[in-house]
């Protein structure tokens, strides 16, 4: 089952589990939040929810945290089964997307705040909590309130409190989307940075693609209520197993296309009077009949109209975003109509010029026509 | 100006409303400086006498009693009120939530004399509660609510949760629940979550619902007068005896005035206390 894969890593140090979730689902009042699902994490893995808002996201992160009770299944932590563990006593940290600090409490002291529930001692408490502000770079904002901070700031404060009780597993449910791009990028680099060096297991919300892309060891993208594909970035990005998939994450070229046959993960494609020959990477390929072609932009070729094998289109705008241009062609095959095509930015293409788009023979895939 | 061409208009009723009070505060200040004309409605010259008439020891006793009365109703008015404005804004239960509303708010809607009728016949030697703990066994004979400090507070605290659970529960329904997982998240129990967040984060709104306990407790009349029956005297229930059994109008504006200043010294004690916590607040 493709969702019990575990990374590389954690399979080499030996079944090093930090989280286990056995057909644990969630409805409410009628609603399906969360169908069951199946999922392991690995001890130190940094895995991403991604997916669109209200596919559940929010409601897996509860239940591993254990603020919802799941409907049915098992969640272990650590070996430990914690399905009926309340929260308080599960030892995970959690970074909630508008902060939370607690704004009656000095910097310092919401670090602590942890710390004190674990009856720690006072010596340790000051020792541990100025690590953990110098561990976010915060060490000279101790006293301050919450709200003196600007957002990025508290953010690392949340972060600091998370950490600071060393929790077996760190959820974030999405961090950074209150905070400007500049901002953002610079707290991704810092989370991952600490996050590795702990060697932390974190499970990281998002609806941002690039986001989940570059930080992820691993991402579960999900819809409707359930994961669709779960695996490292360059599989969900290089081999989508679905439509939704496809295009949730990076930019795609859908054409409707005719399957003629296939034998193994070689398919013979029509395309209007235009005939393809193409070796996909999936494993099982949809029947004979119409289908939906799927290419990455970076993977297309722009060439003369008419050039055997390529795609007919015309230009409909060029759209110049600096290191390249962006190239919308309107194609009839296309499934919305449009094609995008990425080329160098000094190419001059007049509005209405037909062109041809060449496809790559290798990596594209056929979905089912939806 | 030209842009709020009604403004006028709307401002106007206020200014008459903030006349005529002007013009009565004005009028008990003037009495309140007058002499006494036994069997005369009609003040006499000015004199100071009012004032220091107050020094005695009755309306020392009405001063105290109504700020006991205060203390003692805002204390209970809260530790009824906070748990049901707690639930209120926590319960699960749709039905539950609105059943606690409507409840708690049923004292706005009657009468204030017919809410204390109501407690008479609760309270009375022969009354519901009486009776119930009679049957019970509880006791041996009746417990004298009635005429007593006990009963005015039951039938003030009942008159002030309305607006103390409404006031809590707009302070409760304003902390980010996200405050009270994170601390969850960090080791503490419901009991802690509750001491070492949601509380003090209320705290605005528990002064604010005191002082306003205060101020309806302290300008209440005849729950006083009538559960009290006499034996009860606050500032309220002195000005009404004073100014309409003895007919002396001058010594009860000096009362109400007297009366007026310690509320309004008290509420400004709230007030700081307010700007104090303020700081800590929510946002
Ligand atoms: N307490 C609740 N009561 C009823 N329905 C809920 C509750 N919490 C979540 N849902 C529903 O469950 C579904 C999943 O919600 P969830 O919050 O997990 O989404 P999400 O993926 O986190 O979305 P977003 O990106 O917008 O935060 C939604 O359809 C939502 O309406
Ligand atoms: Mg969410």
């Amino acid at each position: 089952m493709l969702s019990d894969t575990l990374p590389k890593a954690a399979s080499k140090t030996g079944e090093q589990i930090a989280v286990q979730i056995d057909g644990v689902g969630k409805s409410f009042a009628g609603t399906v939040a969360l169908k069951p699902i199946w999922l392991k994490i690995a001890r130190g893995e940094f895995l991403t929810l991604l997916g669109p808002s209200g596919c559940g996201k929010t409601t897996l992160l509860n239940l591993i945290a254990g603020f919802l009770e799941a409907d049915a299944g098992e969640l272990f932590i650590h070996r430990d089964l914690v399905t009926r563990v309340p929260p308080h006593l599960r030892e995970i940290g959690i970074v909630f997307q508008n902060y939370a600090l607690f704004p009656h409490m000095s910097v310092a002291q919401n670090v602590a705040y942890g710390l004190r529930t674990r009856r720690v001692s006072k010596v340790e408490i000051t020792e541990r909590v100025r690590e953990a502000l110098a561990l976010v770079k915060l060490e000279d904002f101790a006293d301050r309130r919450p709200r003196q901070l600007s957002g990025g700031q508290q953010q690392r404060v949340a972060l600091a409190r998370a950490l600071v009780i060393r929790p077996r597993v760190l959820l974030l449910d999405e961090p950074f989307s209150a905070l400007d791009r500049n901002l953002r990028g610079a707290m991704q680099v810092e989370l991952r940075e600490i996050q590795s060096s702990l060697g932390l297991t974190t499970v990281f919300v998002t609806h941002d693609q690039s986001e989940a892309l570059s930080m992820s060891d691993r991402i579960a993208v999900m819809s409707r209520a359930q994961i669709q594909q779960i695996g490292t970035p360059d599989e969900i990005y290089d081999r989508p197993q679905s439509r939704f998939v496809s295009t949730f994450v990076g930019d795609a070229n859908l054409f409707s296309a005719t399957l003629i046959s296939s034998s193994g993960k070689d398919v013979r494609l029509k395309l209007g009077e235009v005939g393809l020959d193409l070796t996909t990477y999936q494993s099982d390929l949809p029947a004979p009949g119409p289908v939906t072609l799927f290419v990455r932009p970076e993977h297309c070729r722009l060439t003369e109209a008419g050039s055997p094998g390529a795609v007919p289109a015309t230009v409909a705008l060029a759209v110049y975003q600096g290191s390249y241009t962006e190239l919308y062609l309107d194609c009839p095959f296309a499934d919305t109509g449009r094609a995008m095509l990425r080329v160098p930015a000094s190419t001059v293409m007049a509005p209405g010029t037909a062109v041809g788009i060449a496809l790559p023979q290798q990596g594209p895939a056929i979905f089912p026509k939806e | 100006m030209s842009k709020r061409p009604f403004l006028g208009w709307f401002a106007s009723p206020s200014i008459l409303i903030a006349f005529g009070l002007t013009a009565s505060f004005l009028a008990i200040i003037q009495y309140s400086l007058r002499a006494h004309v036994p069997g005369s409605l009609d003040p006499g010259g000015f004199t100071f006498d009012n004032f220091t008439t107050l020094w005695h020891l009755a309306y020392g006793r009405a001063f105290m009693n109504s700020l006991l009365l205060c203390i003692w109703t805002a204390v209970f008015a809260l530790l009824i009120g906070y748990p049901l404005a707690y639930a209120m804004i926590r319960a699960r239960s749709g039905l539950l939530r609105s059943a606690i509303l409507l409840i708690s708010l049923t004292p706005l809607f009657m009468g204030e004399i017919v809410r204390t009728y109501s407690w008479m016949i609760v309270l009375g030697n022969r009354g519901f509660l009486n009776s119930v703990l009679l049957k019970l066994g509880l006791i041996d004979s009746p417990i004298g609510f009635m005429f007593t400090m006990t009963g005015v507070v039951i039938a003030l605290v009942h008159f002030t949760l309305p607006i103390v659970v409404v006031m809590l529960a707009a302070a409760l329904s304003h902390i980010d629940r996200n405050l009270e997982r994170a601390a969850t998240s960090l080791g503490a129990g419901r009991v802690r979550v509750f001491f070492t967040v949601t509380l003090p984060l209320s705290m605005p709104g528990v002064v604010a619902a005191t002082s306003t306990a205060f101020a309806w407790t302290f300008s209440a009349f005849a729950t006083p007068q009538m559960i009290g029956g006499g034996q009860v005297s606050t500032i309220s229930t002195m000005v009404y005896q004073v100014g309409f059994a003895s007919f002396n109008f001058p010594l009860a504006a000096s009362l109400s005035l007297t009366g007026l200043l310690f509320a309004i010294a008290v509420l400004a004690l709230f007030n700081t206390g307010i700007r104090r916590l303020e700081k800590y607040g929510a946002h």
